[in-house]
């Protein structure tokens, strides 16, 4: 059974880390992204390329780094217009992009699934509750436990973090004090896209990469970031955490409803709650 | 030189114009009153300083320099602040953080944490309560210290007496008097007579997007003033 909560954990923990890109984007653009999970399969992709070759934290490096400045492209190019448009229109380009970053990354290393090799450093297994455990997903756990407590803190401590806060809440208020929110939410998007890149990696040795890699796990991250309440860190790290044990938990118990879980949970929620957990918005 | 001044200003909201050749101006330290019935566009010259609304013709200026581009944070980060209409506080921050907020642009000048909350103790008695917690008299107080923390030279105010209560407006107009008396500007947008007479020392009275009146409050009596306003 601790092994059973662990995996859901590790899924969760991976959930997190795309949602919170996610939450990042839509409080400063109101950006619902159809594309992040497209982002995070690019993000794989691109640390695949180094790490086939045996370097795999150059290519988590280059992948996060490369991201970011997708992150800030798209901010700069498509994310500041949407602003002014309907979320239809949101959803449209967003949908567009996801449909041509899987058009560049088929062309570019083909539709062939792709094995994604563990780093050395982190292969074999330990023990737990007298189970084996893969060490592989331990350090995901960690990096997830990491980037929530970095999170956390920046938006907590720091100067930038209290903007990020206050602008996701009100944007227009924000600016007004003399911020320039369009600047802060550059970093902000690069940072989210970023996050998608290093899920991207790190999830790759748990999944065969291919095109459409990124559309499952992208639901459940929007189950995520809906039940976590919309533009919320801290409701999402929860819900991410919940849908990670119901979906490992619901794989064993409950196979014939496992995919149907995330959904009715959801449901649930939202009618005891409609704004999630801990968000201000329906 | 005037501190802010709008020149023949046309101002559209989507395909609506608000501002028709709208002039003004307010130098330093200076207290004045823009008043009118509502709709005449009041707001719209808030909005219109912060970008929010169009610019078809004409140009604001701050300390005499045309402002081709107007970005919401360029009042702010020209030392200009704003208390908008319904205050804007951020309801999921602390006040504190309310607060800290408005000294994103980094100006020096007599105010700070410690004298914002010197001057509005409430605030230090509530700083770690949420923005949506308090009242609507602490929320005043907050927006208007929030305001403060940006060292500005100009102070507008939209509506500050809206839905508080007469003793509150009477601190209110003190301390704006006040805060003129030490050198800040003020731009009073009002609908309360009272209110205005105690601070303005001049008016300008809107209709249809442009001055259809203005002068020194000493030289108008209640009556006339009145009368201005239900043009």
């Amino acid at each position: 059974m601790a092994i059973q909560l662990l995996n859901g954990v590790v899924y969760g923990g991976l959930l997190y880390l795309l949602a919170v890109g996610l939450v990042l984007i839509f409080g400063l653009r109101e950006v619902v992204n159809f594309a992040h999970g497209a982002l995070f399969m690019l993000g794989s992709y691109v640390g695949y390329t180094l790490a086939a070759s045996g370097q795999w934290w150059l290519g988590l490096l280059v992948s996060v780094v490369f991201m970011a400045a997708v992150g800030c492209v798209l901010d700069a190019l498509v994310f500041r217009s949407l602003r002014k448009h309907d979320h239809i229109v949101t959803v449209l380009i967003t949908f567009g992009l996801l449909l041509i970053l899987e058009t560049v990354v088929t062309v570019t290393w083909g539709k062939a699934y792709l094995s994604y090799p563990v780093p050395k450093l982190l292969a074999g297994t330990v023990e737990i509750a007298g189970s084996p455990f893969p060490i592989y997903r331990l350090f995901i756990i960690a990096v997830s436990l990491l980037v929530a407590a970095g999170l956390a803190a920046w938006l907590r401590f720091t100067r930038m973090g209290l903007y990020v806060r206050a602008a996701s809440t009100n944007a227009h208020v924000t600016s007004i004090q003399g911020i320039d929110v369009d600047r802060l939410s550059l970093v902000v998007v690069g940072l989210g896209t970023a996050l998608a890149g290093l899920s991207g990696v790190v999830a790759g040795p748990l999944l065969t990469l291919s095109p459409t890699m990124g559309n499952y796990i992208l639901i459940d991250s929007f189950i995520v970031v809906v039940i976590g309440g919309l533009g919320s860190f801290g409701g999402a790290f929860i819900a991410a955490l919940l849908i990670g044990q119901i979906h490992n938990l619901g794989a064993i118990y409950l196979p014939w409803a496992a995919t149907m879980l995330p959904f009715l949970l959801m449901i649930g929620i939202l009618i005891w709650r409609p704004t999630g957990f801990a968000g201000s918005r329906t | 030189m005037s501190l802010l001044s709008f020149h023949d200003v046309h101002a559209l909201y989507g395909q609506a114009r608000i501002l028709n050749g709208l002039s003004f101006d307010i130098g330093a330290g200076e207290r004045v009153a823009l008043v009118g019935r509502n709709g005449v566009g009041k707001t719209t010259v808030v909005n219109t300083l912060c970008g929010v609304t169009r610019i078809e013709r004409g140009h604001v200026a701050i300390r005499g320099k045309a402002m081709r581009d107007l970005q919401r944070y360029t009042a702010a980060q020209n030392g200009i602040s704003v208390v908008l209409q319904g205050r804007g506080i951020i309801t999921n921050l602390t006040v504190e953080e309310n607060l800290l907020l408005g000294a994103a642009t980094g100006r020096r000048g007599p105010w700070s944490l410690a004298s914002v909350k010197e001057l509005f103790p409430i605030l230090e008695e509530r700083k770690a309560s949420l923005g949506l917690a308090l009242s609507g008299g602490q929320q005043q107080m907050l927006a208007i210290g929030r305001a403060l923390m940006a060292n500005p030279d100009l102070l507008i105010l939209d509506e500050p007496s809206e839905g508080l209560a007469p003793v509150i407006v009477d601190e209110l107009a003190e301390l704006l008097v006040r805060l003129g008396n030490d050198g800040m500007g003020i731009l009073l947008i009002e609908q309360s007579v009272g209110l205005i007479r105690r601070v303005a020392e001049r008016f300008y009275v809107l209709s249809k997007g442009a001055v259809a009146a203005s002068g020194p409050l000493a030289d108008i009596g209640a009556e006339e003033f009145q009368q201005h306003i239900a043009i």
